[in-house]
């Protein structure tokens, strides 16, 4: 494992180069002079994440889309049935419905009135 | 004929039918499961299978196999009528040997297949295997391929469905994945790798359950169209299914007597567009509306919700309705209902059976994963299977059609024959808001109270542009028409195009985008 430097639109970013043994070039005639030490496409580096929010957990009912919470219809401890609207996100200039998947009990409600979510964000515990 | 001939006959064929013995039909009857048998014959029109190759025998030596009997090779072929129409199919037999393959379990399945093809009925396979018969090494594995070999080539020309109530796992899985349509029943799994080598490779600890089971694969990945909590209701989904599908494709689907009228004025139609654009409703119940009795026979219909495919009749023809969903993530498109709703657009194309499409859809959903996923090659499935589509194409836009989402659900431009609008129908390069931010940005800079100046300038663009008319005025929509009419509008289109006639050049093949 070799580490790099790479400078792209002077941007810097710290690559591992890992040798992955010499690789046989494709006889092709007059192929062009290789770029010099060409490095395999390396991914652009991520952007820097954002504040971790709290992964969903199993049983959680998670946004669907990106958006904003318009309206939130329950709290904790109250009893719903299967298809009982939970909250209204606006996503895509649409007011989606999330329901409840099942009959339950909402053990935590994770968003408030005007938040904004990502899709995978935990909205509610059931 | 000496009476012991014939009782050596019948000897020999009980002896086949009790497959692996009484014991073990028992051990598979108390798992609440039908045998390989049982299952054709409640598929089948009672009386009507035929078996064939009942006494092949392996040609196994390894390991001490050749003394090893495994009646009927563990697998039932044969063929049968399902409401009158043939059908080819084949069993694998849990009771004997585990429905493990080898040579000649695979070239029972693979006489089947050809006769199929060459006879033009549809083919349905049953999976209950626990894989390749590992005695019989290369000669199982070659089985294998030879059965993906035929898959490929009878995909298209008669219809293939695989039914999943076993295990059905491994180089196993290649065969379904191959066909049109996987029927899963609850608790059977599919996967290549299982949860024991998942975890000794990477770590991830999975259950058999939640890695392949039928509600994974009807819900997360999108490997099986259907999903049964029973054995029975699954039989109930593919004679449903066959219902819609022609035998080959050279055939029509078949025809039923309607008795619902063409006429039929379904008043709720007029209401189930809300007022507000951004308020979503269930397009199913706009698809129920027009078609004959209200039935929607639902393909893939948990997975990739925001699009809906499925099987109508109008007038009593089968037809093919893919319709964004408003009620499921806006309805807009991704890369999960481009490949959905792109697959299914090539089903019926290749089976003669024309297609309706629902529009209304604000467009491609934003976002890094989209992006990275690749929205670009998969929604542009989409329209390569619209374009290249030579069936019947009725499209009916009921609200959003936006942009480049408004070509990719079947656009005028990309062949569609027919283009129905209500007069709810928003046609347009982009959403009112997104547009008149760009074409009005001067005036809402410069303005005074720039907030005020955009409402208004919104206000204008909708005014002007977000209807059916500014379209209709091209030709690119045919018929604005009442929401409540739209059935007999669309039956009335329908059979104006039963004549349709398109030529393609003379290819190999495209080359989709996949």
């Amino acid at each position: 494992m070799r580490k790099f430097n790479v400078t792209v639109n002077g941007e810097t970013f710290a690559v591992e180069v890992e040798d992955a043994g010499s690789v046989a070039s494709a006889p092709r005639a007059a192929a062009p002079a290789a770029a010099p030490a060409a490095a395999p496409l390396a991914a652009p580096a991520p952007a820097p994440a954002p504040a971790p929010k709290a992964a969903a957990a199993a049983g959680d009912i998670t946004s669907p889309l990106p958006g904003t919470i318009l309206k939130v219809n329950v709290s904790a401890g109250q009893s719903v049935k299967a298809g009982d609207v939970l909250m209204i996100l606006e996503a895509m200039k649409m007011e989606n419905e999330i329901m409840a998947p099942a009959d339950g009990t909402v053990t935590a409600v994770h968003v408030a009135q005007g938040a904004t979510v990502q899709s995978g964000d935990p909205l509610v515990s059931m | 004929m000496a009476t012991d001939k014939l009782a050596q006959l019948i000897k020999k064929r009980e002896e086949v039918i009790l497959g692996g013995g009484q014991d073990k039909i028992d051990k598979h009857h108390a798992k609440g499961k039908y045998t390989a048998r049982e299952r054709i014959n409640k598929i089948l029109d009672e009386g009507s299978f035929v078996e064939l190759d009942q006494f092949v025998v392996h040609r196994g030596t390894a390991f001490g196999f050749d003394k090893v009997k495994a009646p009927g090779e563990g697998v039932v072929t044969g063929y049968g009528t399902v409401d009158g129409r043939l059908v080819y199919v084949f069993s694998q037999d849990f009771t004997v040997q585990g429905g493990s393959l080898g040579e000649m379990h695979a070239a029972k399945i693979c006489k089947v297949m050809e006769l199929a093809v060459k006879n033009g009925a549809p083919c349905i396979g049953i999976n209950d295997s626990g894989g390749a018969r590992i005695q019989e090494a290369v000669d199982a594995l070659n089985g294998y391929g030879r059965i993906f070999k035929l898959n490929t080539l009878a995909s298209g020309v008669v219809p293939q469905l695989s039914i999943i109530m076993g295990p059905c796992a491994g180089g196993a899985v290649y065969s379904p994945a191959l066909t049109d349509f996987i029927f899963m029943v609850d608790k059977c799994q599919m996967f290549i790798t299982g949860p024991a080598v998942i975890q000794s490779v990477t770590g991830e600890v999975v259950t058999a359950e939640a890695l392949g089971g039928a509600r994974t694969h009807n819900t997360k990945s999108g490997n099986a169209h259907f999903y049964a909590a029973t054995e029975d209701e699954c039989i109930e989904q593919v004679k449903t299914l066959l219902g819609f599908l022609p035998s080959n494709n050279m055939e029509c689907a078949p025809v039923f007597a309607c008795d619902d009228p063409v006429e039929r004025c379904e008043e709720s139609l007029l209401s189930i567009i809300p007022d507000n654009p951004n308020k979503p409703y269930d397009m199913k119940e706009v698809v129920r509306g027009i078609a004959d009795n209200g039935y929607l026979f639902e393909v893939h219909e948990n997975f990739a919700r925001n699009i809906v495919t499925g099987f109508i009749r109008l007038n009593g023809r089968s037809v093919g309705v893919i319709a964004n969903q408003p009620k499921v993530g806006a309805g807009s498109l991704d890369i999960d209902c481009s490949d959905k709703a792109a697959r299914f657009i090539r089903l019926c194309d290749a089976f003669n059976i024309p297609i309706l499409t629902c529009v209304d859809t604000p467009g491609y959903l934003p976002g890094v994963a989209q992006e990275h996923g690749g929205i670009i090659r998969h929604g542009a499935k989409l329209l390569y299977a619209y374009s290249e589509a030579t069936v019947p194409l009725l499209v009916l836009i009921t609200r959003k059609a936006y942009g480049g989402a408004y070509l990719a659900m079947c656009g005028k431009s990309l062949g569609a024959d027919v283009a129905i609008a209500w007069p709810t129908a928003q046609i347009a390069v982009m959403g009112a808001s997104g547009a008149a931010n760009i074409v009005f940005a001067k005036e809402i800079k410069n303005s005074s109270n720039p907030e005020k100046t955009r409402a208004e300038k919104i206000a204008e663009y909708e005014e002007e542009f977000a209807n059916p008319y500014k379209a209709a005025a091209r030709g690119f929509v045919d018929l604005v028409v009442e929401p409540d009419k739209t059935r007999y509008y669309l039956c009335k289109s329908l059979d104006s195009l039963l004549g349709k006639k398109e030529s393609r050049p003379a290819r190999k093949h495209g080359n989709i985008p996949l």
